[in-house]
Protein backbone atom coordinates (compact mmCIF):
# COMPACT_ATOMS: atom_id res chain seq x y z
CA UNK A 1 0.00 0.00 0.00
CA UNK A 2 1.06 3.63 -0.25
CA UNK A 3 3.53 4.46 2.55
CA UNK A 4 4.40 7.98 3.28
CA UNK A 5 7.81 8.47 4.60
CA UNK A 6 9.16 11.63 5.09
CA UNK A 7 12.75 11.37 2.53
CA UNK A 8 14.78 14.05 2.00
CA UNK A 9 14.82 13.79 -1.37
CA UNK A 10 15.83 17.48 -1.80
CA UNK A 11 18.67 17.53 0.26
CA UNK A 12 19.92 14.20 -1.59
CA UNK A 13 18.98 16.04 -5.32
CA UNK A 14 21.07 19.10 -4.15
CA UNK A 15 23.61 17.19 -3.21
CA UNK A 16 23.81 14.93 -6.53
CA UNK A 17 23.41 18.01 -8.32
CA UNK A 18 27.16 19.11 -7.56
CA UNK A 19 28.29 15.76 -9.09
CA UNK A 20 26.08 14.90 -11.45
CA UNK A 21 28.29 16.13 -14.45
CA UNK A 22 31.53 14.94 -12.94
CA UNK A 23 29.99 11.97 -12.65
CA UNK A 24 28.34 11.05 -15.37
CA UNK A 25 30.94 11.67 -17.38
CA UNK A 26 32.92 9.11 -15.82
CA UNK A 27 30.59 6.82 -17.73
CA UNK A 28 31.20 5.74 -21.40
CA UNK A 29 28.46 3.09 -21.87
CA UNK A 30 25.41 5.24 -23.58
CA UNK A 31 23.79 1.75 -23.90
CA UNK A 32 22.87 0.29 -21.03
CA UNK A 33 20.66 1.52 -17.73
CA UNK A 34 21.40 0.10 -14.36
CA UNK A 35 17.93 1.30 -13.51
CA UNK A 36 16.00 1.98 -16.87
CA UNK A 37 16.20 -0.99 -18.92
CA UNK A 38 14.85 -2.50 -20.13
CA UNK A 39 11.44 -1.01 -18.83
CA UNK A 40 11.74 2.71 -16.60
CA UNK A 41 10.77 3.13 -13.07
CA UNK A 42 8.07 5.00 -13.96
CA UNK A 43 6.32 1.34 -15.49
CA UNK A 44 6.45 0.16 -11.69
CA UNK A 45 2.83 0.32 -10.13
CA UNK A 46 1.95 2.29 -7.25
CA UNK A 47 1.32 -0.65 -5.27
CA UNK A 48 4.97 -1.52 -5.60
CA UNK A 49 6.58 1.66 -5.24
CA UNK A 50 7.60 1.47 -1.62
CA UNK A 51 9.04 -2.05 -1.78
CA UNK A 52 10.84 -1.27 -4.95
CA UNK A 53 11.75 2.26 -3.47
CA UNK A 54 13.18 0.54 -0.40
CA UNK A 55 14.94 -2.45 -2.19
CA UNK A 56 16.70 0.09 -4.41
CA UNK A 57 17.67 2.12 -1.44
CA UNK A 58 19.40 -1.07 0.09
CA UNK A 59 20.93 -1.41 -3.49
CA UNK A 60 23.36 1.64 -3.25
CA UNK A 61 23.74 1.70 -0.33
CA UNK A 62 24.98 -2.49 -0.65
CA UNK A 63 26.42 -2.15 -4.29
CA UNK A 64 27.01 1.48 -5.06
CA UNK A 65 28.47 4.21 -2.94
CA UNK A 66 31.21 1.70 -1.42
CA UNK A 67 32.56 1.07 -4.97
CA UNK A 68 32.61 4.79 -5.93
CA UNK A 69 35.59 6.30 -4.67
CA UNK A 70 37.62 9.12 -6.79
CA UNK A 71 40.78 10.59 -6.76
CA UNK A 72 38.71 13.85 -5.78
CA UNK A 73 38.23 14.31 -2.37
CA UNK A 74 35.51 16.84 -2.71
CA UNK A 75 33.50 14.43 -5.59
CA UNK A 76 34.23 11.62 -1.94
CA UNK A 77 33.01 13.61 0.06
CA UNK A 78 29.53 14.56 -1.74
CA UNK A 79 29.45 11.07 -2.44
CA UNK A 80 29.49 9.95 1.14
CA UNK A 81 26.72 13.03 2.58
CA UNK A 82 24.80 11.46 0.33
CA UNK A 83 24.89 8.00 1.92
CA UNK A 84 24.53 9.40 4.61
CA UNK A 85 20.88 10.79 3.61
CA UNK A 86 20.73 7.36 1.87
CA UNK A 87 20.61 5.81 5.02
CA UNK A 88 18.24 8.17 7.26
CA UNK A 89 16.26 7.66 4.18
CA UNK A 90 16.40 3.93 4.24
CA UNK A 91 15.71 3.40 7.81
CA UNK A 92 12.13 5.31 7.21
CA UNK A 93 11.53 2.81 4.49
CA UNK A 94 12.33 -0.09 6.88
CA UNK A 95 9.85 0.93 9.19
CA UNK A 96 7.64 1.28 7.00
CA UNK A 97 8.81 -2.39 5.57
CA UNK A 98 8.09 -3.72 8.77
CA UNK A 99 5.10 -2.15 9.72
CA UNK A 100 4.21 -4.42 6.61
CA UNK A 101 2.68 -1.45 4.51
CA UNK A 102 5.49 -2.42 1.85
CA UNK A 103 3.84 -5.07 -0.20
CA UNK A 104 6.59 -6.61 -2.16
CA UNK A 105 4.76 -7.85 -5.32
CA UNK A 106 5.91 -9.96 -8.06
CA UNK A 107 6.61 -7.17 -10.48
CA UNK A 108 8.93 -5.63 -7.78
CA UNK A 109 10.71 -8.79 -7.78
CA UNK A 110 11.31 -8.81 -11.41
CA UNK A 111 12.14 -5.10 -11.69
CA UNK A 112 14.84 -5.10 -8.88
CA UNK A 113 16.14 -8.95 -10.21
CA UNK A 114 16.44 -6.90 -13.41
CA UNK A 115 18.76 -4.68 -12.05
CA UNK A 116 20.36 -6.45 -10.37
CA UNK A 117 21.52 -8.37 -14.12
CA UNK A 118 22.14 -4.96 -15.73
CA UNK A 119 24.85 -4.29 -12.45
CA UNK A 120 26.59 -7.29 -12.89
CA UNK A 121 26.94 -6.85 -16.47
CA UNK A 122 29.95 -4.37 -16.00
CA UNK A 123 33.04 -4.99 -13.70
CA UNK A 124 31.93 -3.44 -9.94
CA UNK A 125 33.07 0.10 -10.07
CA UNK A 126 31.86 0.70 -13.94
CA UNK A 127 28.43 -0.42 -12.59
CA UNK A 128 28.38 1.38 -9.68
CA UNK A 129 29.92 4.63 -11.47
CA UNK A 130 26.76 4.26 -13.72
CA UNK A 131 24.43 3.45 -10.97
CA UNK A 132 25.36 6.86 -9.08
CA UNK A 133 25.21 8.81 -12.24
CA UNK A 134 21.40 7.48 -12.61
CA UNK A 135 20.77 8.78 -9.20
CA UNK A 136 18.62 11.78 -10.84
CA UNK A 137 16.56 9.00 -12.18
CA UNK A 138 15.53 7.26 -9.36
CA UNK A 139 15.18 10.64 -7.73
CA UNK A 140 12.42 12.03 -10.28
CA UNK A 141 10.67 8.15 -9.63
CA UNK A 142 10.21 8.70 -6.15
CA UNK A 143 9.35 12.85 -6.08
CA UNK A 144 6.93 12.25 -9.28
CA UNK A 145 4.42 10.12 -6.96
CA UNK A 146 5.10 11.21 -3.45
CA UNK B 1 32.89 4.90 -45.25
CA UNK B 2 34.14 7.65 -42.77
CA UNK B 3 36.46 10.28 -44.14
CA UNK B 4 39.52 11.26 -42.65
CA UNK B 5 38.79 12.94 -39.69
CA UNK B 6 41.02 15.67 -38.98
CA UNK B 7 38.70 19.02 -38.96
CA UNK B 8 38.92 20.42 -35.24
CA UNK B 9 35.56 19.45 -33.59
CA UNK B 10 33.02 21.59 -32.91
CA UNK B 11 33.05 23.19 -29.40
CA UNK B 12 30.51 23.56 -26.40
CA UNK B 13 27.77 20.92 -27.60
CA UNK B 14 25.40 21.57 -25.31
CA UNK B 15 21.27 21.76 -24.77
CA UNK B 16 19.44 24.87 -24.40
CA UNK B 17 16.11 23.93 -22.86
CA UNK B 18 13.00 26.37 -21.62
CA UNK B 19 9.59 24.93 -20.37
CA UNK B 20 11.01 21.45 -22.40
CA UNK B 21 11.98 23.18 -25.86
CA UNK B 22 15.28 21.00 -26.09
CA UNK B 23 17.77 22.56 -28.64
CA UNK B 24 20.72 21.68 -28.98
CA UNK B 25 23.78 24.37 -29.74
CA UNK B 26 27.05 24.54 -30.55
CA UNK B 27 29.91 26.87 -31.46
CA UNK B 28 31.89 26.16 -35.21
CA UNK B 29 34.90 24.54 -35.15
CA UNK B 30 38.03 26.88 -33.98
CA UNK B 31 39.59 28.63 -36.69
CA UNK B 32 36.83 27.68 -39.26
CA UNK B 33 35.14 30.86 -41.09
CA UNK B 34 32.29 30.11 -43.47
CA UNK B 35 31.59 27.43 -45.26
CA UNK B 36 31.23 24.40 -42.65
CA UNK B 37 28.54 21.68 -42.49
CA UNK B 38 27.01 19.92 -39.59
CA UNK B 39 25.07 17.01 -38.89
CA UNK B 40 23.57 15.74 -35.56
CA UNK B 41 22.31 12.79 -34.13
CA UNK B 42 21.00 11.59 -30.82
CA UNK B 43 19.95 8.60 -28.59
CA UNK B 44 18.42 7.51 -25.44
CA UNK B 45 20.34 7.13 -22.71
CA UNK B 46 19.89 2.92 -21.74
CA UNK B 47 19.14 2.45 -25.41
CA UNK B 48 21.56 1.19 -27.75
CA UNK B 49 21.51 3.20 -30.89
CA UNK B 50 22.32 6.18 -32.46
CA UNK B 51 19.19 8.03 -34.62
CA UNK B 52 20.16 10.69 -37.03
CA UNK B 53 18.13 13.75 -37.32
CA UNK B 54 17.02 14.36 -41.04
CA UNK B 55 16.04 17.79 -40.55
CA UNK B 56 19.60 18.82 -39.26
CA UNK B 57 21.65 16.74 -41.83
CA UNK B 58 24.04 18.98 -44.10
CA UNK B 59 22.99 22.22 -42.22
CA UNK B 60 25.45 25.71 -41.75
CA UNK B 61 23.53 26.94 -38.70
CA UNK B 62 24.95 25.69 -34.62
CA UNK B 63 21.96 24.61 -33.63
CA UNK B 64 19.34 22.10 -34.13
CA UNK B 65 15.75 21.68 -32.37
CA UNK B 66 15.33 18.04 -31.15
CA UNK B 67 12.42 18.83 -29.02
CA UNK B 68 10.36 16.59 -31.06
CA UNK B 69 13.15 13.21 -30.18
CA UNK B 70 13.18 14.56 -26.25
CA UNK B 71 9.89 15.26 -26.06
CA UNK B 72 9.05 11.91 -23.03
CA UNK B 73 10.82 13.57 -19.83
CA UNK B 74 10.74 10.43 -18.23
CA UNK B 75 14.07 9.43 -20.57
CA UNK B 76 17.47 10.75 -20.60
CA UNK B 77 19.10 11.76 -23.37
CA UNK B 78 22.51 12.11 -25.50
CA UNK B 79 23.33 14.49 -28.85
CA UNK B 80 26.21 14.74 -30.84
CA UNK B 81 27.71 16.72 -33.79
CA UNK B 82 30.04 15.99 -36.67
CA UNK B 83 31.47 18.96 -38.65
CA UNK B 84 32.32 18.91 -42.58
CA UNK B 85 34.50 21.58 -44.50
CA UNK B 86 36.25 21.16 -47.97
CA UNK B 87 35.82 17.06 -47.80
CA UNK B 88 37.55 16.80 -44.19
CA UNK B 89 35.44 16.01 -41.11
CA UNK B 90 35.39 16.30 -37.33
CA UNK B 91 34.90 14.09 -34.93
CA UNK B 92 31.51 13.08 -33.08
CA UNK B 93 30.76 15.70 -30.04
CA UNK B 94 28.61 14.72 -27.68
CA UNK B 95 26.55 16.60 -25.05
CA UNK B 96 26.20 15.58 -21.47
CA UNK B 97 23.79 13.86 -20.43
CA UNK B 98 20.36 15.91 -21.02
CA UNK B 99 17.55 15.25 -18.24
CA UNK B 100 14.75 17.12 -19.56
CA UNK B 101 12.92 17.30 -15.97
CA UNK B 102 15.69 18.81 -14.16
CA UNK B 103 17.78 20.56 -17.20
CA UNK B 104 14.68 22.70 -18.43
CA UNK B 105 14.60 26.40 -17.65
CA UNK B 106 10.93 27.43 -16.67
CA UNK B 107 8.91 31.10 -18.04
CA UNK B 108 7.73 33.02 -15.64
CA UNK B 109 4.08 32.35 -14.47
CA UNK B 110 1.30 34.91 -17.16
CA UNK B 111 -0.13 37.73 -14.07
CA UNK B 112 -3.80 39.12 -14.46
CA UNK B 113 -4.95 41.45 -11.94
CA UNK B 114 -8.24 42.71 -11.28
CA UNK B 115 -8.80 45.29 -8.59
CA UNK B 116 -11.91 46.43 -5.95
CA UNK B 117 -11.41 49.51 -3.28
CA UNK B 118 -9.31 47.51 -0.81
CA UNK B 119 -7.97 44.36 -2.79
CA UNK B 120 -6.43 43.20 -5.38
CA UNK B 121 -7.23 39.83 -7.20
CA UNK B 122 -4.14 38.16 -8.76
CA UNK B 123 -4.34 35.00 -11.09
CA UNK B 124 -1.33 33.02 -12.58
CA UNK B 125 -0.78 30.87 -15.12
CA UNK B 126 1.99 28.38 -15.33
CA UNK B 127 3.30 28.07 -18.77
CA UNK B 128 3.02 25.27 -20.69
CA UNK B 129 5.18 22.22 -22.15
CA UNK B 130 6.66 22.85 -25.49
CA UNK B 131 4.15 21.01 -28.24
CA UNK B 132 4.71 19.82 -31.64
CA UNK B 133 2.12 22.08 -32.84
CA UNK B 134 -0.26 24.64 -31.79
CA UNK B 135 -3.02 22.10 -32.27
CA UNK B 136 -1.26 20.06 -30.25
CA UNK B 137 -2.43 19.29 -26.74
CA UNK B 138 -1.40 21.21 -24.11
CA UNK B 139 -0.30 20.60 -20.98
CA UNK B 140 0.83 22.60 -18.07
CA UNK B 141 4.53 22.57 -16.13
CA UNK B 142 1.90 22.11 -13.20
CA UNK B 143 1.20 18.56 -14.68
CA UNK B 144 4.55 18.16 -15.04
CA UNK B 145 5.96 19.24 -11.39
CA UNK B 146 2.60 19.22 -9.11
CA UNK B 147 4.57 20.58 -6.19
CA UNK B 148 4.77 23.93 -8.27
CA UNK B 149 4.83 27.25 -6.05
CA UNK B 150 4.51 30.62 -6.91
CA UNK B 151 6.53 33.45 -5.65
CA UNK B 152 4.16 36.64 -5.60
CA UNK B 153 5.00 40.33 -4.78
CA UNK B 154 3.04 43.25 -4.23
CA UNK B 155 4.60 46.62 -4.27
CA UNK B 156 2.53 49.75 -2.83
CA UNK B 157 4.34 52.61 -5.45
CA UNK B 158 2.88 55.41 -3.37
CA UNK B 159 5.06 53.79 0.12
CA UNK B 160 7.00 51.53 -1.55
CA UNK B 161 6.46 49.02 0.58
CA UNK B 162 6.45 45.70 -0.89
CA UNK B 163 4.89 42.15 0.41
CA UNK B 164 5.65 38.38 -0.81
CA UNK B 165 3.50 35.98 -0.93
CA UNK B 166 4.31 32.04 -1.36
CA UNK B 167 1.63 30.12 -2.87
CA UNK B 168 0.54 26.57 -4.36
CA UNK B 169 -2.48 27.21 -5.70
CA UNK B 170 -3.03 29.82 -8.63
CA UNK B 171 -5.20 32.98 -7.37
CA UNK B 172 -4.34 35.42 -4.53
CA UNK B 173 -6.66 38.11 -2.85
CA UNK B 174 -4.39 40.81 -1.20
CA UNK B 175 -7.09 42.70 1.03
CA UNK B 176 -7.13 45.86 2.85
CA UNK B 177 -5.39 47.53 0.95
CA UNK B 178 -5.84 51.90 0.21
CA UNK B 179 -8.04 52.95 -1.66
CA UNK B 180 -7.15 54.73 -4.83
CA UNK B 181 -3.91 53.61 -4.73
CA UNK B 182 -1.31 51.81 -7.62
CA UNK B 183 -0.05 48.77 -7.03
CA UNK B 184 2.31 46.25 -9.10
CA UNK B 185 2.53 42.60 -9.28
CA UNK B 186 5.34 40.40 -10.41
CA UNK B 187 5.70 36.52 -9.51
CA UNK B 188 7.87 33.87 -10.10
CA UNK B 189 7.57 30.04 -10.36
CA UNK B 190 9.01 28.14 -7.83
CA UNK B 191 9.25 23.96 -7.82
CA UNK B 192 10.85 22.58 -4.83
CA UNK B 193 11.85 19.38 -5.60
CA UNK B 194 13.65 19.19 -8.55
CA UNK B 195 14.96 22.74 -7.47
CA UNK B 196 14.20 24.57 -10.25
CA UNK B 197 12.74 28.54 -10.24
CA UNK B 198 11.90 31.19 -13.17
CA UNK B 199 12.65 34.93 -12.92
CA UNK B 200 10.08 37.25 -11.75
CA UNK B 201 7.78 38.26 -14.57
CA UNK B 202 7.33 41.48 -15.29
CA UNK B 203 5.65 43.90 -13.28
CA UNK B 204 1.59 44.34 -13.57
CA UNK B 205 0.44 47.87 -12.13
CA UNK B 206 -3.40 48.49 -11.37
CA UNK B 207 -5.07 51.05 -9.33
CA UNK B 208 -7.28 50.23 -6.09
CA UNK B 209 -11.00 52.16 -6.94
CA UNK B 210 -11.38 55.29 -5.33
CA UNK B 211 -12.94 55.40 -1.89
CA UNK B 212 -16.47 56.07 -3.04
CA UNK B 213 -17.32 57.42 0.51
CA UNK B 214 -14.68 60.03 1.20
CA UNK B 215 -15.78 61.57 -2.61
CA UNK B 216 -19.31 61.97 -1.02
CA UNK B 217 -18.27 63.58 1.91
CA UNK B 218 -16.05 66.45 0.68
Amino acid sequence: GSCRVSMSITEIRSGFNTIKANIQARDPIRTLSILSYPHSLHKVKSSDRCCVSHQLFTFYMDKVFRHCRTEDSYINRKISSIANSFLSVRRSLQQCQEQNKCVCGQESTEKLKQVLVNYEELNVTAAAMKSLGELDILLDWMEKES
Amino acid sequence: GELYCSLPNPRNVHFESVNMKNVLHWSAPEGTGDGVLYKVKYSVYGVGKWIRKPECRNINRTWCDLSSETSDYEEQYYASVKAFLNGRCSDWVETARFNPLTDTKIDPPVVSVSSTEKSIAIILTAPEKWKRSPAGESVSLLQVYPGLQYNVSVLNKKTKKRWFFSISNNTLLVPWLEPGTAYCVSAQIRVPTPLLHSGFSKEHCISTLKDKTSGETA
